[in-house]
């Protein structure tokens, strides 16, 4: 297949133009060598524990707490939820795609009780020492996609539209039946209640994307442990394949007050999963992002920060994983998440490298970071058969129009903070 | 016998090295120079503190014919100069790396420098010091020139000119003392009794100034240092600012203001007033350094500047601080040098545009940049930190003197917050840069070092009696009346030497 594009095509002048002639050949970002594809495979699977917390906790947050006024227990996920059956495996499941199961991870259980620790106590206690999966995480990844509102056209004309208003409102006034004092705020700054609604919708938005995602790499990393995957392309491949099995997933926001569901994005408004919820998850999380508070002093006046929101780079991909020290700004949370779900033979190999277990917290964000440029390969692979053309096709107009598509995606990684040269190599750990 | 042991047990450590593998050679020196510095401090339990004479006194001819005679002898000052020098030394051999080439040959000269450096506090014969003095120069130049870094043949011999010279100057005011002032021989006593006149007095002290102001090193006669103390190993830069360089000191102390007190009284203006240019002009050119090292070295000769401003006012309050600020300064200039040393091996650079981010508790440096924070602090006279004692009472003791010098000195301590920010902002703060934060761990014995001085830095900053009080009735000793009205002029002394006794 390969061959025939190099034969057909002259070599690309883009200053990436080694990684996009891999990615003409199928390949992914990520070089193809099995330390890479041994240490995706682990950081998905340690990623995908505190995920499985992530999406129930979204969901609880978005249908359930809802408006509580001091919802200093939102990260306290109800039974219920905790319990609640993944739509996309198990053997409950109403559309099973993947063979996992369809309940918390037993990994996810074991530690929500013992904590890191290891002590069984009470879950505030955990909760106060920060013995527990950082939710922090999940709501700065959420309100990235609040924020960059160009990235999702239809989603947020959808939050703007009469009949969100309207099923909004009337949640709102359910939710706060007979508590007169919060109806007439309501009745006074009525935007104010719709806004934290919009941010509830985009709760369920990423805690259903999340839902389909947390399985993926469960079963992703089942299967390598299995020795099924041979290369970074199959685990791409993989990837890519699973966005086209739920890419048509609705996207939708209900919400429970007392026994009634209040149906404020509806499954019928055709909010899909691929379209509303992944590639604008990949745009705000993986490329654009909000700076960190703590990562990093902007100066606005020097124009370190951009003037406009699509030039943010502060994503993944641009990341300096390195933190500077703030404990408690999310990246750092993440990685803190995944530190307590890594596989054994991760551990090892952070073990061989720079300063072992001291600095495992580093090694596996920038093994977050080599994963992530495997999955935005997935989503660039797939968006390439979506709206181009098949890599073999024989027609060299489009195999030089998928090689434009290409360039262009490269060209957001031309500016230095992308991390892409980087992980052309062993060496960045 | 007490004090005959103190010189000669670092020097029976380095014969005790010939016996040792290399393997063994860096725990040998640290036994070598561990026992003196026990030694040490059972002299200070045994140091009778009224006593403002040379306590535990030896004396025996060695070459009567010359006024060279075996005479050793100790009092406050010498004590505090020998401690810093027994602790320091055992500091230097500890953050030696462990690798080190020809470890024997480098510890035994480490022993050997230490040895003539406590001989060079404890004589009590001009001659003998002087012996010392420039005995310092063989073991120093070997340890720069084999074991030293870029440039350390020009290095070496840089400082082997400079300080050569410093030692002739020294030597020509010494004769001048002997055969001017009629004493018998080069002992200190038979020296301080002498019945030169004001004019022989500032003609002696002249030369004597300018050799230990290049020892000092005070400027213009400043050029070597940098040059030296870059090119030195760590071990040997903590030896060189921390110790060494309080031989200069020193030496203006025991010689200009103990044995000519008259003539120092005269000069004394002249002397603060060099003492606040070198504060001023090293403190910039420290603000202007790229080099951590050069940075930490120009720092140090402007704060030896604070020790110069305190003895030339020559009182009591002044000499207390001077003395406290020789040893606050072995005691910084010692971390700061150490902590340079172990972030040059870790990341591989000095270069503040290459260093960022040292704080970064991961991958960076934290317990490293944290010292060197502190390190800063105490150098900028924070209270709390030895510095701000003693430059407080430099500072208070010499404005009753001389004002216009003290308050350029103070804007001094302004500067030296300026580029030691500098200096923390580039180094430990900002981003750590992923591409070459792959440094190795700080390992225990690279940290123990810095706590051991920054333990004496705090706990004798919060309680500075606790070093003070021991060059008390050395300062009583020493005190000279400098003109209260120190309006002499260049052409005053120019008169004066040319036997205008008005003065």
């Amino acid at each position: 297949m390969s061959t025939t594009i190099t034969a057909t095509l002259p070599p690309s002048s883009h200053v990436h133009a080694d990684v996009i002639h891999r990615l003409e050949a199928g390949g992914s970002m990520l070089p193809d060598t099995p330390e890479n594809l041994m240490q995706v495979i682990g950081i998905y699977k340690a990623y995908a524990v505190p995920m499985d917390f992530y999406w129930r906790d979204l969901l609880y947050i978005a249908e359930r707490v809802f408006l509580k006024p001091l919802p200093l227990f939102k990260y306290f996920i109800s039974k219920e939820y905790l319990d609640r059956h993944n739509t996309y495996s198990g053997d409950q499941s109403p559309l099973r795609v993947w063979r996992g199961g369809g309940e918390a991870h037993p990994e996810l259980l074991e530690f929500m009780a013992k904590g890191e620790s290891g002590r069984k106590r009470p879950r505030l206690l955990h909760h106060l020492g920060h013995d527990r999966i950082n939710m922090e995480f999940a709501e700065a990844c959420m309100r990235a996609m609040f924020w960059h509102v160009d990235i999702n056209p239809k989603f947020n004309a959808y939050l703007y539209s009469d009949a969100y208003k309207a099923a909004a409102d009337k949640a709102i006034k359910a939710y706060f039946k007979g508590n007169w004092a919060v109806l007439g705020l309501y009745k006074l700054f009525p935007d104010m209640f719709m806004e934290q609604v919009r941010q509830l919708s985009y709760y369920a938005n990423l805690g259903l994307f999340w839902e389909v995602m947390a399985p993926v790499f469960f079963e992703m990393s089942d299967i390598y442990d299995e020795g099924g995957f041979a290369t970074v392309s199959d685990a791409m491949d993989f990837l890519v394949n699973g966005i086209f099995a739920v890419a048509g997933r609705p996207i939708y926001h209900h919400v429970y007050i007392g026994d009634e569901c209040f149906e404020i994005i509806p499954k019928s408004a055709g909010m899909t999963w691929l379209y509303e919820a992944a590639l604008p998850y990949v745009e705000a999380v993986f490329y654009r992002t909000t700076p960190f508070r703590g990562t990093k002093s902007y100066d606005a006046q020097a124009q370190q920060v951009p003037g406009e929101q699509s030039d943010f780079h502060y994503g993944i991909l641009y990341a300096d994983v390195f933190p500077v020290g703030s404990a408690g700004i999310p990246p750092t949370l993440l990685m803190q998440d995944m530190l307590h779900f890594l596989p054994p033979y991760l551990q090892e190999y952070y073990q061989e490298y720079c300063r072992g277990e001291d600095d495992q917290l580093i090694q596996l964000g920038i093994t977050f970071q080599r994963s992530m440029y495997n999955v935005t390969s997935a989503v660039i692979q797939a968006l390439r058969a979506a709206l181009y053309y098949p890599l073999d096709d024989p027609n060299p107009q489009h195999r030089q129009a998928n090689r434009r598509f290409f360039e262009e995606q490269m060209d957001r990684l031309t500016r230095s903070e992308a991390r892409l040269q980087d992980i052309q190599t062993a060496d960045y750990r | 016998m007490m004090l005959t042991l103190l010189m000669g047990l670092p020097l029976l450590g380095a014969l005790a090295l010939l016996l040792f593998p290399p393997a063994k050679a860096k725990l040998v020196a640290l036994w070598g120079a561990g026992i003196p510095l026990l030694w040490t401090l059972w002299l200070f339990s045994q140091f009778d503190i009224s006593n403002s004479q040379f306590q535990w006194s030896e004396a025996g001819a060695w070459l009567p014919v010359l006024g060279l005679n075996y005479e050793l002898g100790m009092d406050g000052l010498g004590l505090l100069m020998v401690a810093l020098n027994t602790l320091l030394t055992w500091i230097a051999i500890y953050s030696a790396r462990s690798e080190i080439e020809r470890p024997r040959l480098f510890y035994s000269l480490m022993l050997i420098t230490s040895s003539v450096i406590s001989g060079s506090f404890i004589a009590q014969n001009f001659l003998l010091f002087f012996l010392f003095y420039e005995a310092c120069l063989i073991p120093l130049y070997l340890l720069i020139n084999i074991w030293g870094g870029e440039k350390r043949s020009y290095a070496a011999t840089k400082f082997l000119i400079y300080t050569a010279i410093s030692g002739a100057l020294i030597l020509i005011s010494g004769f001048g003392l002997l055969w001017l002032g009629g004493a018998e021989d080069f002992s200190y006593a038979a020296l301080a009794d002498n019945s030169l006149s004001l004019k022989w007095q500032v003609l002696l002290l002249v030369p004597l100034a300018i050799g230990f102001g290049i020892k000092v090193p005070m400027v213009p006669l400043h050029t070597w240092l940098p040059d030296t103390y870059v090119a030195a190993s760590t071990p040997v830069a903590i030896l060189l600012g921390g110790v060494l360089a309080k031989l200069g000191t020193y030496g203006l102390l025991r010689f200009g203001l103990s044995l000519l007190p008259d003539g120092w009284a005269v000069v004394a203006p002249w002397i603060a007033t060099w003492a606040a240019i070198t504060i001023i002009y090293c403190a910039f050119l420290a603000i202007v350094q790229q080099d951590l090292k050069r940075m930490v070295a120009y720092s140090s000769v402007s704060h030896m500047g604070y020790v110069l401003l305190g003895s030339a006012a020559g009182n009591n309050l002044s000499l207390s601080g001077c003395i406290a600020q020789m040893m606050a300064h072995g005691l910084v200039l010692a971390i700061l040098f150490h902590l340079v040393g172990v972030i040059e091996a870790k990341v591989g650079s000095r270069d503040l545009d290459q260093l960022n981010g040292l704080m970064n508790p991961v991958r960076g440096l934290p317990f490293v940049s944290a010292m060197l924070v502190l390190g800063a602090m105490a150098s900028a006279g924070i209270p709390g930190l030895v510095n701000f004692a003693a430059e407080f009472a430099v500072f208070q003791g010499s404005y009753r003197v001389f004002p216009l010098q003290t308050l350029v000195g103070i804007v001094g301590t302004g500067l030296t917050a300026v580029y030691f920010v500098i200096l923390l902002n580039r180094t430990c703060f900002g981003r750590l840069d992923s591409k070459r934060a792959y440094f190795p761990k700080v390992s225990f014995n690279e940290k123990a070092p810095a706590l051991v001085l920054a333990v004496l830095i705090v706990v004798l900053g919060v309680q500075p009696n606790w070093l003070m009080r021991w060059s008390e009735p050395t300062e009583v000793k020493t005190v000279v009346i400098v003109p209260g009205e120190h309006n002499v002029s260049l052409r005053d002394i120019g008169g004066l030497l040319l036997g205008d006794s008005s003065l």
